[in-house]
């Protein structure tokens, strides 16, 4: 009785386990399957590819306009991500550990920014840019990219800051510590998975966006992968770019599937805070 | 040289623990106990001498010269917290470095310090783990040690020994005193347990509600207590209390009535009315004697061995309720009936339920004022 119960279990679980897999894979790996086929098969609507090809791979990347907008997305999302984070963990400690009069408000605001419609604010910000001479330029999407990414590295923060002991911190005060040293030699190592978790976070939001992306660049200059995928074109104008976009797709994936891996205990950890242990 | 003056401090709160007006002097070299119930400010100002907290008033002074607007890195002062707050994320070796590291000693010195630590300590082996993979005994002394490292000149030590097991805390607390001695550097010790002050504490302050209700050697807390409340808190068994009242030049207690004793015949301004009588549980002995004498049914007996303690109730008819200061935690009346504890010869044979009878030397008897608490007899 007790086994067949534990085998139908473990049934329904494995089936529900592979039944979301697969709704979250397949268009990956279609797309992965696209990016391997010949110019001429992109229509023939094989899941397999007939011919394994790397020719898509070496138009996207022969191609300067992509490399150009892959510099681009590395280095914008790679400073928003730094400055999120640093200004994130400043303001969470604040927030958390000093009696700041109003610090329910700055969290409620700080939300409510990240609740706002970003596309609601684009036509202004496109006047702006202009106007300051930000527009196509990495500060022109680092700065939006600051703007909605730190609310949430905010609120990951400084739950997890709430999470460690103050005596730690005193204790560093006593031996010795200015409070610098004391949240950057004590408090930032055992803040660790969360600092990464905010990081990853903030990552793959700028890695992602297509919004700015599209409306505030205009060339190689700042222009990152997503919209520059939207901009490819055929060889000819009879020809469809499918295979260069599936490629293009693919290559950008890579990296935050690289991050994700790599930091995926941290993440964990990160997500099911409070394993901090004084 | 370190001497600690506290002088009106103060320290405001919402909550528990808030100071007010505090007056000390902690000499150099003392091992100098801060002890009372939960909430009474004991850790507040050990947070204020360390420079944890602001006061809110008042002055401290290290060696002469005012400290409050320091910043608790450059007091020199080493503080062992009652969580040990060891960083978790270093090993035991680079725990007790940390000070070091942060005063810029040379590499050699900061590893001959630490070696020496952990000699003193017993850690030398434990040096290379974790916190995580220590025992408690194990964390209390790397805390220990972290302090000791600083070469600081002040110890301040915050419930050390509360998170330890009874035995292990025993053996902790002979250690502290040992090294205490040895390194002759003043100690600030904070704790609840009136045991652990008395058997430490070169000196102690008795702390209630932020106030400081006496200041004085175990031995002076113990048999000339200044009010109720440390009467109460000081001893274990606690003091017994019996209301009592002063007709013409006679004591009267529930027990019997007795002469005055001398020093309060005397005594200028004599109070009327009723008192609170109290005396310590080994004061009642067995054996034919003078009044007063305790004559009750033995309600339950405890036998430790080196000790016995007896639990007796007598009826306080005629007197009102025995007021004493509700945070001790003593237990009240019950039905016009109050509880004594004696502590008799283990060899006493006593039973529940038998009939005793013990006499008390009037000398030993303690009058309260019960309005104010203060002691009446000198």
């Amino acid at each position: 009785m007790r086994d067949r119960g534990g085998v139908l279990e473990r049934l329904f679980w494995g089936a529900g386990s592979l039944l979301v897999l697969g709704y979250a894979l397949v268009p990956v790996a279609w797309l992965v399957s696209l990016s391997l086929k010949r110019a001429a098969d992109l229509g023939d609507g094989r899941f397999l590819p007939a011919a394994v090809s790397a020719e898509n791979y070496v138009t996207v990347l022969r191609d300067p306009q992509f490399s150009a907008s892959l510099v681009n997305s590395l280095g914008i999302a790679a400073i928003a991500t730094a400055l999120a984070v640093l200004l994130a963990l400043l303001a969470a400690y604040a927030i958390v550990r000093l009696e700041l009069p109003g610090r329910r408000l700055i969290l409620a605001a700080a939300l409510a920014i990240a609740m706002f419609p970003p596309v609601s604010i684009i036509g202004p910000l496109f006047n702006l840019w202009r106007g300051f001479g930000l527009y196509d330029s990495w500060a022109g999407l680092v700065l939006p990219y600051l703007t909605f990414s730190l609310p949430l590295a905010l609120w990951s923060l400084s739950a997890f800051l709430r999470e460690i002991p103050w005596d730690l911190e005193q204790a560093a005060r006593v031996d010795g510590a200015t409070p610098l040293q004391a949240l950057w030699r004590v408090i930032v190592p055992l803040a660790a998975p969360g600092v990464v978790t905010a990081a990853i976070l903030v990552f793959m939001f700028s890695w992602n966006d297509f919004l700015f992306a599209s409306a505030l660049t205009s060339t190689n200059q700042a222009r990152t992968v997503p919209a520059a995928i939207a901009f490819f074109t055929g060889s000819s104008r009879f020809e469809q770019p499918t295979g260069s976009i599936a490629a293009a797709s693919v290559v950008v994936t890579l990296p935050v599937i690289l991050l994700v891996l790599v930091f995926q205990r941290r993440i964990v950890a990160g997500l099911t805070a409070g394993a901090v242990k004084g | 040289m370190a001497e600690i003056e506290l002088r009106k401090l103060s320290k405001s709160f919402d909550g528990a623990g808030a100071v007010t007006e505090t007056s000390l002097c902690i000499r150099d070299g003392e091992l100098f106990v801060l002890v009372g119930p939960s909430g009474c400010g004991k850790s507040t100002l050990l947070n204020l001498i360390v420079g944890l907290e602001q006061p809110s008033g008042g002055e401290i002074l290290l060696d002469g010269q005012r400290i409050e607007g320091v910043d608790p890195k450059d007091r020199n002062m080493a503080m062992v917290f009652q969580s040990y707050a060891l960083y978790p994320h270093m090993s035991v070796r680079e725990n007790l470095a940390f000070p070091l590291k942060l005063a810029k000693l040379s590499r050699a010195e900061i590893e001959e310090r630490v070696q020496r630590a952990a000699r003193t300590l017993e850690l030398s082996d434990l040096l290379g783990r974790k916190p995580a993979a220590l025992s408690g005994g194990q964390r209390q002394r790397v805390a220990m040690g972290r302090a000791l490292v600083r070469e600081p000149r002040v110890f301040l030590l915050d419930e050390p020994l509360s998170n330890l097991d009874a035995k292990l805390r025993g053996q902790m607390r002979a250690e502290i005193a040992r090294l205490q001695r040895r390194l002759g550097t003043t100690m600030v010790y904070v704790t609840h347990d009136q045991i652990e002050a008395m058997t430490l504490g070169d000196r102690i302050a008795v702390l209630r509600r932020g106030e400081v209700q006496q200041v004085g050697t175990p031995r002076e807390l113990y048999e000339r207590p200044a009010n109720l409340f440390v009467a109460g808190f000081i001893g274990s068994p606690a003091m017994n209390f019996l209301p009592a009242r002063l007709s013409a030049d006679r004591l009267e207690l529930p027990i019997g009535a007795l002469r005055l004793p001398e020093g309060l015949r005397t005594a200028r301004d004599r109070p009327e009315g009723s008192l609170v009588a109290g005396f310590r549980p080994e004061h009642l002995t067995t054996g034919e004697g003078e009044v007063p004498v305790v004559e009750a049914e033995v309600q339950l007996v405890e036998w430790l061995g080196a000790d016995l303690f007896v639990h007796l109730e007598v009826p306080i008819e005629g007197f009102g309720e025995c007021a004493l200061p509700e945070d001790l935690g003593l237990s009240p009346s019950v039905d016009g009936r109050r509880r004594l504890v004696a502590r008799l010869d283990p060899a006493t044979p006593v039973r529940e339920g038998d009939r005793l009878r013990l006499q008390l030397p009037p000398g030993c008897l303690q009058l309260f004022d019960p309005q104010s608490g203060k002691r009446l007899t000198p």
